[in-house]
């Protein structure tokens, strides 16, 4: 059972998200509502993989999904975006992101990604 | 909404949480931006932020008008972020903003009543659509800047290749083989591209060199669609099994198909770009700036906890179902352990150690009780906060210049009570906008400040919370109110034996305005005594102060729990009521001789030289078979709001903690009947209300 | 609700609980009916209509309870131990029926059931919506919804919220 971390400022992103994973065998093991607080969670609970949102206050995703694969060079970030935000997944993907999930997504489309990182 | 099989409720209610604070931050910010008019970039950001997360959650649940209103707007202020200098009509903008708030509200109001979100965003989006185009526009006429959407490093079309870290391991002899892949991708997956980008990185580490078509994936987003019709290509040799080959090529998601071959010669297209190699080193191209400013985002004092907490979160989100179950439990607690030390079954026994525990318990429920409580205040903030949209609409209709002042906005109530706080509270303020202020050129030829003041006010008094609305108008004119209350005959007194507060609080009967006109917003004369009894339903009471010129104040006196009380057993016929402790003054027996009555039937007595009515409860709720003698009943003083009587019942049964629950919705609403609880032996006593009470059976 | 009716939703349709009063025989679908009590201590509350007796004390959860007798203006009877309490759930509104007896629950197929003669005359017919015929016997079935709400009872209780 892989164990994630959700990162996104919106609790109903989180929850959403939650509710999908949990419902097909991911276990969520901690959520963050900013960049900074993702860093910290993850050095503190070292998840299986990170669902990381791009648009974030303090610290946005692309550069806590920069902190994070320079404190763990293994660690496994998906970066979810919205439309219209193919550069900054580009960069993410260049900058170490494992895959990426669109919003609005589906369950499908989650669990296919998370399954495969 | 589509079923994923999830059950949409607990998202809905997220949904609705959620966005319905966003909404009003957003207002907030908006209306503040107008005030001090000019957009700081904290407060842009913050506007973009939120449009956008109302945008994405709207889209997940499927409510597509709400989500293409929000997006328009989030286009329109990433344009205002981007171009800072851009020229803004402040107030033009902030209409539309608002405009759309109110449309994204009423939406979300219909789906928190279960109705369908049918309206159509088409014409606010266009007007915005509109808008946006003249910003741009009027931008590109005086700016040199380019316009930032497009991608700067767009246009490359040499391709880059990477010297992979893949090192063949020297002491292996195994030759490296030459692949060839196509990949196709799920219909509809989007960002091919970018997918196709991913999977050439997973491959990165195992190959040695590595060639693709179409080559400017990462750039050029068109290239989505050649991938989309013709399927990816890559080419690549390497020293790794076949195995690993397809274990990394597989973890590409939503694929769709995908040959894999072992070739002695790339195909040659990959050939011809082969010939025109040019080694590059992994580059990062220069980013654009379209992250959000890392500015620390101001927390501007009107903004409190906000969805997207910048700060450490020790707050939790706790469904008022559950509070509303935890403080049944509670209650039911208090009913047991009063069932339990106070049982008839050990009277007149000595027991020191079972008194010692048992006041040890009820030590503990009473704290249990406390921070259960607790757990359900909720500072008036939203509330008060709610007004400045308010206040804003209507300094814009009335052309008044009004400030609002808010004191107290931290003061704490239960959430049961503020949810109906906010409609009187608006009622009020309008009140004060429309009848209350002055016009500027009235208000200068006054000697007073062209603008007006309103105050909202919010502070404890005991057990209750006092809010105040206050203005600096032309205050209540007594004659002029006595006037027409004369004329309704609502006058009982000697009018001279009136005093001003209760002058004042003719205004609050039904019926009852002395405006000539009717405006749009009051007037109708149906709206103070609506008021009254908004707030009379949630146990609170109106008292009103006003000086003629100088302005008015209106008390709203509310209780801080509706939850639990302290009341009085009492029994009546075979009926029992419960009176709240903190409205009983006194109780004793009386004689028969000491009653009088008027030529009405209307029943009083002396005490101490003052003379109180006296009310028959038997009567009032025609109960039979009780006590009708005075001389076998009890007395039992109330007051409320200076207005005092005393109550007749058969007797005093006992003195107790209760729970107050609610009478069934079905029943109509007794006026002097605050609800019901239920007792230890399971029985149901109604809880009187002394305000209700008093206010039935005196003028 | 308790979990029985909400999962056995389909399987309710076409399910009636009958009772009596007097002489007639009524029903009405058991898809609202949450529980049958024995008749308890209803505690009054001033100023109802005649037909609602007061309110009783039901696990902690406070509902009204209505005369059924009374509501279709018939002679009150003495509640006695065969008196019932059937508590039925309409839009998210819990009440209890007192009714004189409880009979049992009848499968009636829609084929069986008439719309109700459309004689004016007959105060409580319009709480009526079809005719059950059950071999040689006839229900008279009711609407749970109108015998809750029509007119009279929004005139009569102000709307709470």
């Amino acid at each position: 059972m892989k164990n994630v971390l959700i990162v996104d400022d919106t609790m109903f992103m989180r929850l959403s998200l939650k509710t999908m994973l949990e419902k097909n065998g991911f276990n969520v093991i901690g959520e963050a509502a900013n960049g900074a607080i993702a860093v910290e969670k993850y050095q503190e609970l070292h998840p299986d993989i990170v669902t990381m949102d791009i648009t974030m206050p303090v610290v946005d995703g692309l550069e806590a999904l920069r902190q994070i694969r320079a404190i763990d060079g293994q660690a496994k970030v998906v970066m979810v975006s919205a439309m219209g935000q193919e550069v900054m997944i580009r960069n993410a993907v260049m900058a170490g992101a494992k895959n990426f999930i669109v919003k609005p997504f589906t369950e499908e489309s989650v669990i296919k990604v998370l399954s495969k990182v | 909404m589509s079923d994923d099989g999830i059950s949409k409720e607990p998202m809905l209610e997220m949904y609705l949480f959620e966005g319905e604070q966003l909404v009003e931050q957003l207002e907030e910010i908006i209306i503040k931006c107008e005030k001090d008019k000019k957009f700081e970039m904290g407060a842009i950001n913050e506007i973009f932020r939120i449009m956008h997360t109302i945008k994405g959650s709207s889209a997940m649940m499927m409510f597509n008008q709400i989500a293409l209103v929000a997006h328009s707007m989030e286009d329109l202020f990433f344009f205002i972020r981007a171009n800072q200098n851009v020229q803004v009509d402040f107030v033009g903008l902030s209409d539309m903003v608002l405009a759309g708030i109110d449309f994204i509200k009423a939406e979300m109001n219909k789906i928190e009543q279960g109705k369908v979100a049918d309206g159509l965003g088409d014409e606010l989006i266009a007007e915005i659509k509109t808008q946006l185009t003249k910003m741009k526009k009027s931008y590109e006429d005086e700016s040199t800047l380019p316009a930032v959407v497009a991608d700067p490093v767009a246009n490359e079309a040499t391709p880059k290749y990477y010297i992979s870290s893949y090192q063949p391991s020297p002491d292996k002899k195994t030759e490296n083989t030459k692949y060839c892949v196509k990949v196709f991708f799920e219909e509809d997956c989007k960002m091919e591209n970018i997918r196709a980008y991913l999977v050439v990185n997973n491959l990165e580490d195992i190959v040695e060199e590595i060639y693709y078509l179409p080559v400017d994936v990462i750039d050029n987003e068109e290239s989505a669609i050649v991938i989309r019709e013709n399927g990816f290509l890559i080419c690549f040799s390497t020293a790794v099994s076949y195995a690993e080959v397809e274990s990394a090529l597989n973890e590409t998601a939503f694929l769709r198909k995908m040959e894999i071959d072992q070739v002695d010669q790339y195909p040659d297209e990959i050939k011809a770009l082969h010939r025109r190699k040019e080694i590059r080193l992994d580059d990062i191209p220069a980013e654009v700036d379209f992250r959000p400013q890392l500015e620390t985002v101001e927390t501007s004092k009107d903004v409190d906890a906000g969805p997207g907490n910048n700060r450490q979160q020790n707050i939790i989100s706790v469904s008022v179902a559950k509070l509303d179950m935890l403080m049944d439990i509670v209650g039911e607690i208090v009913i047991s352990e009063a069932m339990v030390t106070k049982n008839p079954d050990l009277a007149g026994l000595q027991l020191e150690g079972f008194s010692k525990a048992a006041r040890q318990l009820r030590k503990l429920t009473d704290e249990l009780q406390d921070i259960v409580m607790s757990i359900r205040m909720v500072p008036v903030s939203m509330v008060f906060h709610k007004m400045n949209r308010i206040v804003r609409d209507m300094s814009k209709r009335l052309d008044k210049e009004v400030n609002l002042e808010i004191i107290g906005e931290n003061t704490e109530v239960d959430k049961n009570i503020i949810d109906h706080l906010s409609d009187p509270l608006m009622h009020l303020i309008r009140n004060a906008m429309d009848h209350g202020l002055e016009s500027k050129d009235d208000r200068m030829a006054a000697g007073k400040p062209s603008a007006g003041k309103i105050t909202l006010e919010a502070k404890n008094s005991g057990g209750d919370v006092l809010i105040i609305v206050r203005d600096d108008g032309k205050g209540l004119n007594r004659d002029k109110i006595l006037n027409k209350a004369r004329e309704r005959g609502l006058v009982h007194k000697a009018e001279n034996e009136l005093t001003d507060k209760e002058v004042f609080s003719y205004i609050l009967l039904a019926g009852f305005s002395t405006n000539e006109q009717v405006t749009e917003f009051s007037g109708r004369g149906v709206g103070m005594d609506v008021v009254t009894k908004n707030i009379e339903k949630i146990g609170g009471s109106l008292a009103i102060e006003s000086v003629c010129g100088k302005g008015t104040e209106i008390f709203v006196k509310i209780p801080l729990t509706l939850a639990i009380i302290d009341g009085i057993e009492v029994g009546v016929g075979k009926s029992r009521y419960t009176i709240p402790t903190i409205s009983i003054r006194e109780s004793f027996r009386i004689d028969e001789k000491d009653v009088t009555s008027d030529g009405d039937g209307n029943e009083m007595i002396m005490i101490r030289g003052q003379c109180y009515p006296v009310l028959r409860i038997h009567r009032m709720f025609n109960i039979k078979n009780s006590v009708t003698r005075i001389g076998d009943g009890i007395m039992v003083m109330i007051e409320s709001d200076a207005k005092i009587a005393c109550l007749f019942v058969d007797k005093l049964v006992g003195e107790q903690q209760v729970v107050v629950k609610a009478l069934p919705r079905y029943l109509k609403k007794v006026q002097g009947i605050a609800g019901c609880t239920i007792l230890g032996d399971g029985g149901i006593s109604l809880i009187l209300d002394a305000h209700g009470i008093l206010a039935r059976q005196l003028a | 609700m308790s979990d029985y009716i909400e999962t056995a939703e389909d399987t309710q349709r076409g399910k009636f609980l009958t009772f009596s009063i007097g002489k007639e025989a009524y029903g009405f679908e058991i898809k609202y009916v949450t529980e049958i009590i024995g008749i308890q201590d209803i505690t009054e509350v001033p100023e109802l209509p005649n037909y609602v007796k007061g309110i009783i004390n039901l696990r902690g959860k406070i509902i009204p309870v209505m005369d059924v007798r009374l509501r279709f203006k018939k002679e009150p009877r003495e509640y006695n131990d065969r008196t019932c309490i059937v508590v039925i759930d309409i839009r998210d509104i819990s009440i209890g029926l007192i009714v004189d007896h409880v009979a049992e629950v009848l499968v009636i197929p829609p084929e069986n059931i008439v719309p109700p003669p459309a004689i004016k005359t007959g105060f409580h017919n319009r709480y009526i919506k079809g005719i059950g015929k059950v071999g040689t016997e006839v229900k008279l079935l009711l609407d749970c919804d109108k015998l809750l709400n029509d007119e009279e009872i929004d005139a009569l209780s102000n709307a709470v919220e």
